[in-house]
């Protein structure tokens, strides 16, 4: 009997580790996504964060790291946003599951490719397989600034019937380069036509 | 005699004794394990609290939480940072992502067929002198060297795109074949055979609810490395065939064209289940 109630207590055991594990996680979700500090919040953190350790030699070195990684960091997203043009003015995701290997995550994202603006909403799903990771999106719904175009909305639904982001942004960077072309090209016959209407 | 009974005596206090110690063993144990649960116990119900305050918080008031110890600025610049790492995964979901470094940029194609994510392949580019390739993880079978050739001296973001094009379509080419063999294997005799581009598919198979003869023989050919839809299909009946296999025949023919081979495949299990 005594061997029984072992058993029992080692399964209580591991199942609270699993359970504390989990809500662990979801409470550091919660806390980033209900979170927000603005731009000159985070100044004062950086400002207050350098004043504390000046000065300061080793066992602080985590501290000067999360400075470094925050600039490496930044400095890569602005170089992406620059590189493709893509500029995201916005992003605010919420987890909605998470058990065992699985999570969702909602996401909301505004932003605009050269000057063609676009809210985005979508589910992320991610499934921890052993070491992969598979990553699947649903529920994509996409709003376009120029959506009442019959063409835009053609290709924004077909995207949105099969969840195929990757797409919608290969076929928006090339569709806004070549607006963007086509606006600096009569751009400039106006500005020919101008000059010469004025000779 | 007593001899004897001496030392049956002795063996069984022995027994006794050994029996006793294994008791209180077993005692502590389990008073270490409740012990050890209760801690736990404890701990889960603190932290479902905590769980719980925050969503009333959050249904109470959407978006800044006013917490009532000030945050320490190492917190701040953490949150900024998952949040840059949030944008950044955007950018992944995107299909050009990157990440500076000391004499260059490390770029990540990354592939999906519709909404799900196959992978990701890097491109490690040197700027200085000139613009060229220091390492990367794309498969032999991408022209790589043509692609760079022409465009990456000229225009790296038309070098990548065109090279997300190859890898896409490589990707799309690839899931079609392994969701055909995953979910369909029991239409399928013997192996699908495919090249390592996956532009060149063989495979026989069979309709679903039919007996053990596989009438059907499919060969696709993808000459368009851009693209995940084959150029050519023939599809022939393996058997001796009545006119209604050949008609079939073409009908798939013309399906594999212009269908995901998945999709295809999808398309005839319902269609049999319409008959039944």
């Amino acid at each position: 009997m005594d061997i029984g109630m072992c058993q029992v207590y080692e399964d209580e055991i591991k199942s609270l580790e699993e359970e504390i594990k989990l809500l662990a996680e979801q409470y550091k979700d919660i806390q980033q996504e209900s979170t927000f500090y603005s731009e000159e919040e985070i100044l004062m953190a950086i400002k207050a964060f350098q004043s504390e350790f000046q000065g300061e030699s080793k066992g602080h070195e985590s501290q000067s790291d999360l400075k470094a990684q925050l600039e490496s960091l930044e400095a890569d997203l602005c170089f992406l946003m620059k590189f493709t043009c893509i500029q995201f003015t916005s992003h605010s995701k919420r987890t909605i599951e998470r058990n065992g290997n699985r999570t969702v995550q909602k996401h909301r994202v505004s932003g605009k490719c050269h000057s063609l603006s676009f809210q985005l909403e979508f589910q992320l799903l991610e499934i921890k397989d052993k070491e992969k990771v598979s990553t699947v999106i649903t529920h994509l719904s996409i709003i376009m600034e120029s959506g009442e175009d019959l063409n835009v909305s053609k290709f924004v639904s077909r995207i949105e019937e099969h969840g195929d982001l990757l797409t919608f942004f290969r076929s928006l960077s090339s569709y806004a380069e070549w607006c963007e072309h086509r606006r600096s090209t009569f751009q400039h016959f106006k500005v020919v036509s101008i000059k010469l209407l004025s000779i | 005699g007593v001899f004897t009974h001496l030392e049956k005596l002795e063996a069984q206090a022995h027994e006794a004794g050994r029996r006793q110690e294994e008791r209180q063993q077993q005692e502590e144990k389990l008073a270490s394990l409740k012990e050890r649960v209760e801690e736990l116990r404890m701990q889960r119900d603190e932290l479902r609290a905590k769980v719980d305050l925050q969503h009333k918080k959050q249904s109470g008031k959407e978006g800044i939480v006013s917490d009532a110890a000030e945050p320490s600025a190492g917190a701040v610049l953490e949150w900024k940072i998952r949040s840059i790492k949030g944008m950044l995964q955007i950018f992944y979901l995107t299909g050009i992502s990157g990440k500076l470094t000391k004499r260059g940029v490390c770029f990540s194609i990354s592939t999906a067929y519709e909404g799900t994510y196959l992978g990701s392949y890097y491109l490690d580019l040197l700027t200085k002198p000139a613009v060229r390739i220091h390492r990367h993880s794309l498969p032999i079978f991408i022209p790589l060297e043509q692609i760079s050739r022409r465009y990456l001296q000229t225009d790296i973001r038309r070098f990548l795109s065109v090279l997300s094009d190859h890898l896409n379509a490589y990707a799309g080419r690839k899931y079609q074949a392994d969701q055909l063999q995953e979910h369909f294997s029991d239409q399928l005799e013997g192996s699908l055979q495919r090249n390592s581009l996956c532009n060149l598919l063989v495979f026989n198979y069979k309709m679903p609810s039919e007996g053990k003869t596989f009438p059907f023989s499919a060969r696709l050919i993808y000459r368009d490395l851009c693209c995940s839809l084959p150029t050519e299909v023939i599809v022939s009946c393996t058997v001796k065939a009545p006119e209604s296999l050949e008609e079939t025949a073409a009908a798939h023919s013309e399906l594999f064209r212009h269908t995901a081979l998945h999709k295809a495949f999808c398309t005839f299990s319902s269609a049999e289940k319409k008959v039944d």
